[in-house]
């Protein structure tokens, strides 16, 4: 497989200005057919499945969330291009385009999550994003932070 | 302002005139060159006047309708957005007009625009990122603008203008794509029957009324454009600031609207002077511009603000004053029968802050798309598109067992 240089990789996950990606409605890139749901707490806003208990996070979702990009930098920079990932490759519920793996977290025990190519946004499946929370990728105030362990606490 | 309803009126039915010529001569050109009858050009001239009257019964009947589908305008009740309502409300009692119709675009670029042939079924169209960025004072300028264009009958000339631009601009494809396909099958056919000199005529003339459509749309575009031009823009905020005494509320609407940068996904050539700023404007591009349908907002803004009262009397002063036109705005006996209108103070509206505005945007146009929004007793909102398929849904938070449908 061709690999991306690092730029072009950078790039990929540059964060829109404006989260114009809300308008319509997404099906989860996993179940395929079935609709996903928006949750939202204490302002912030994530969309979920019901079925797989995936998470997506919207491009425009993870820049109000992160509120200024040094943030979004240190977030973005625990995340590697992930060569040699077998794990299936799932379309983007925006542009359906197939997303890029990448391996968040530790060296040692990566998460690996999907990337859409043309930043729409991020998707987690089932207990992917309280794992890259837990293992620190993420600073303990953060929003996204509280939100997942308020929502998702007991499971 | 009564002048303004006359002259618009004389518009709109010099256009209807000028549009049944124009497609009375096209159908001459047209029923000489095919029926081979003395006749011929008689035929024609009858076809396209019926042609003709089918499209102004249509720009009368639903032309607006038409614009409205075309913006992907979606009809909304008081439940989806309250405060839109009550400023309708408001403005239409204020100008005296019948309460028109609201509607929603689904789409994040601040915009809108008033349609319709008459005040009794005039229609009035913000998309959902105006409404997410507007507080209500900016939003009463904003509906009030639209108001005056209401009020001015201008929507019944843009709607007619509109109707008419857009079937030359079909019937200028049709004809150029006529011939394409004509000359791209004809052109092995014609080898074997060349002595049929009858079908080369008939190709030259299409040839040419494919140019002259060519040709005419875009004059006529830019005949919409001049008719619909800055005069009309200046005029609905002159009384728009009469209609709500707070010219200011419109003046920052105005602001926040130039600052958007994205560009509006439903609004073509056609419909873009019928929105209150410019919704093609692309970031870059220098605000005057001789074909502009829109007065620059900067202009518009300044004079906004320099009015010292709110009457039609203060806007022209302000307009003098402002703007880079020496002519003036209005006829001195327009002036003599304005009253003067105090301002007033704006409303305590606090600014709910970037996040908060793009989530309002959100859930305006999920209730546009009819989303059912369930309120968890555990503070957990739940979105639900449509189409869910489930009956029920439990709350990741609290476990609790929502029904949905």
């Amino acid at each position: 497989m061709h690999r991306m240089s690092r730029t072009a990789f950078k790039r990929s996950l540059t964060i829109r200005k404006w989260p114009i990606t809300m308008i319509g409605e997404m099906n989860c890139p996993v179940c395929k057919n079935s609709a996903m749901v928006v949750l939202e707490l204490d302002e912030v806003e994530v969309d979920y499945c019901f079925d797989c208990q995936g998470i997506w996070l919207d491009a425009g979702e993870l820049e109000l969330l992160l509120d200024g990009s040094h943030v979004a930098n240190a977030l973005l920079k625990s995340f590697r291009p992930c060569t040699d990932c077998s794990e299936e490759k799932r379309p983007c519920p925006i542009c359906l385009k197939k997303m890029q793996k990448i391996s968040a977290g530790s060296e040692s025990e990566p998460i690996i999550i999907d990337s859409c190519k043309k930043a729409h946004g991020l998707w987690f499946d089932a207990g992917e994003l309280q794992n890259v929370i837990s293992k620190g990728s993420l600073d303990a105030g953060n929003k996204i932070n509280k939100l997942l362990s308020d929502i998702f606490k007991e499971q | 302002m009564w002048e303004q309803i006359r002259a618009n009126k004389r518009n709109s039915i010099l256009l209807l005139m000028l549009m049944a010529v124009v497609l009375g001569a096209l159908g001459f050109v047209l029923g000489m060159a095919f029926v081979r009858h003395p006749a011929g050009g008689l035929f024609g001239v009858a076809g396209a006047l019926v042609l003709w009257l089918i499209l102004a019964s249509i720009s009368f009947s639903s032309g607006d309708q038409i614009f409205l589908a075309a913006s992907k305008a979606v009809p909304v009740t008081k439940k989806v957005h309250p405060q839109l309502f009550n400023v309708v409300e408001e403005m239409s009692i204020a100008s005296g007009l019948p309460m028109p119709k609201v509607y929603i675009i689904n789409d994040p670029a601040p915009n809108a625009f008033a349609t319709g042939r008459s005040p009794e079924s005039a229609s009035v169209a913000v998309t959902a990122g105006l409404l997410g960025k507007l507080n209500r004072d900016e939003l009463q300028g904003v509906i009030a603008h639209e108001m005056a264009h209401i009020l001015h009958r201008d929507i019944l000339f843009v709607t007619i203008a509109g109707v008419m631009l857009g079937a030359i601009a079909l019937m200028s494809q049709v004809f150029l794509r006529g011939m394409f396909y004509r000359s791209m099958m004809g052109g092995s056919r014609r080898r074997y029957s060349s002595n049929s000199s009858g079908g080369g005529q008939a190709q030259l003339v299409m040839l040419v009324i494919a140019i002259a459509c060519a040709i005419l749309a875009p004059i006529m575009a830019s005949l919409l454009y001049f008719a619909l031009s800055r005069r009309r823009e200046y005029l609905a905020d002159a009384g728009g600031a009469r209609l709500t005494r707070y010219p200011e509320g419109l003046a920052s609407a105005l602001e926040k609207i130039s600052q958007n940068t994205i560009p509006l996904e439903s609004a073509n050539k056609v419909t873009a002077p019928m929105y209150i700023a410019n919704p093609l404007q692309k970031k870059g591009m220098k605000l005057s511009n001789l074909s502009s349908t829109h007065p620059p907002i900067s202009e518009r803004v300044k004079i906004l603000r320099g009015m010292g009262g709110a009457s039609l009397t203060d806007y022209s002063q302000a307009y003098q004053k402002f703007s880079s036109h020496k002519s003036s705005l209005t006829s001195v006996t327009a002036l003599k029968s304005d009253e003067p209108v105090a301002l007033r103070q704006g409303s305590a509206a606090g600014f709910v802050g970037r996040k908060k505005q793009a989530r309002n945007v959100g859930d305006i146009m999920r209730k546009v798309n009819k989303y059912k929004f369930i309120n968890c007793d555990c503070e957990l909102k739940m979105k639900v598109p449509p189409d869910f398929k489930a009956n029920a849904v439990k709350c990741p938070r609290c476990k609790t067992v929502h029904k949905v449908k």
